[in-house]
């Protein structure tokens, strides 16, 4: 049986939105979640990079929120993890749960692909197996055949093609070092404060024309989806383009991160966002 | 030549992102560069004093493969420094 890691953390602030749990919170926690899972039942996360130059690069990530939990629901947060190595070893994979007090947890689903590091300073890898000796940290049922594939090419597509275009936007940012993380390349949850940055300017500028893109405001996030292409760095700069769709009886935000130097918008990321969606959303 | 340095590597150089290089080859350059920024000689060298595969280098915008790293380069020719992906 693939092995549970279960805790909990005392709840702060930070953790929350006037509606539900921070995305990007929830994000970070299943982050160090993982690392935990890896950490007690495989191998820690400092020991695969330092010694044996295995690192992590973010793929794909799911987020699908839960029954909103507030500040004032609880003292304290119940994560529990799982993790797994799939594709042969080309990806590690976790499913992070994040629950208050009652209700359904919010789940995140994170896919990453690990890296052969290059041993030196600015921990530069290429992507490659894991290597025989952490493979054989993890159970026979933690090994699954088949890689993990992203939902978001299929999705983008259902969107651009069934859904009802309502408004784009454009948002700049640099990248900076708070946004970072220690090889000074964007720690991958930021993706999603952009996103909700472009999501939010879009709102702010279109909302009185287009008064249904208040929803995203009135309600939390759905379903997140994530794909990551090509990192950013440290003082990069990129461009969220956010367009806002009317799709399957909700709202949902198309939102491509880009990277915007002198050769024009060269797409890094892309996240999509869902809000109120027609049915409960299941894994994929 | 100029050389451009961004992102990851920006730590190694004092932070300077444009940094002016005499030298007849792209990587004469970045052997130079490596002596004047010492920090940048482990990101950008292996133990064997080749160019690491994880350090891309392109010339006035040209990806250039390991074996064309002795292509000549002149004064108005501009060299970048890209890190293709680290990880933690």
């Amino acid at each position: 049986m693939p092995r549970c890691l279960a805790y909990d953390v005392p709840v702060d602030t930070g953790f929350f939105t006037p509606l539900h749990l921070q995305p990007t919170a929830v994000c970070r926690l299943a982050f160090n979640a993982a690392g935990r899972w890896l950490s007690r039942h495989a191998i820690s996360h400092r020991s695969l990079v330092a010694e044996h130059r295995t690192g992590f690069v973010l793929w794909s990530v799911q987020l699908v929120s839960g029954d909103p939990v507030g500040f004032f629901d609880g003292d304290r947060l119940d994560v529990r993890v799982t993790g797994r190595v799939r594709g042969g070893g080309t990806q590690v994979e976790c499913d992070v749960e994040v629950r208050g007090p009652v209700g359904r947890a919010t789940r995140v689903r994170a896919c990453c692909v690990p890296l052969r590091l290059d041993g030196g300073p600015a921990l530069s890898g290429t992507p490659a197996r894991l290597g025989p000796e952490v493979m054989s940290a993890f159970l026979a049922d933690e090994i699954e055949a088949l890689p993990h594939r992203s939902p978001l090419p299929g999705l983008r597509t259902a969107i651009a093609s069934g859904g009802a275009a309502l408004a784009r936007g454009r948002t700049p940012f640099v990248i900076h070092r708070h946004q970072c993380e220690v090889a000074d390349q964007w720690f991958w949850p930021e993706a999603v404060s952009l996103a909700a940055g472009g999501r939010e300017d879009l709102v702010r500028a279109e909302a009185g024309r287009v008064p249904r893109l208040l929803a995203a405001m009135r309600t939390p996030v759905g379903r997140l989806d994530l794909l990551f292409s090509r990192p950013f760095f440290l003082f990069d700069e990129g461009a969220v383009l956010s367009t806002a769709h009317e799709w399957e009886g909700g709202l949902a935000f198309v939102h491509e991160l880009v990277g915007t130097g002198a050769g024009g918008d060269e797409p890094r990321a892309l996240a999509i966002e869902q809000f109120d969606p027609a049915q409960e959303p299941a894994w994929r | 030549m100029m050389v451009r340095v961004s992102g990851a590597l920006l730590r190694f150089t004092d932070y300077q992102r444009a940094i002016r290089v005499d030298a007849p080859t792209v990587e004469a350059a970045l052997v130079k560069l490596a002596g004047e920024y010492q920090p940048l000689r482990k990101v950008l060298f292996d133990r064997e004093g080749r160019v690491r595969a994880t350090q891309k280098v392109f010339l006035n915008g040209e990806p250039l493969e390991p074996d064309q790293l002795a292509s000549s380069a002149g004064e108005a020719d501009c060299v970048e420094l890209l890190l293709a992906i680290s990880g933690g």
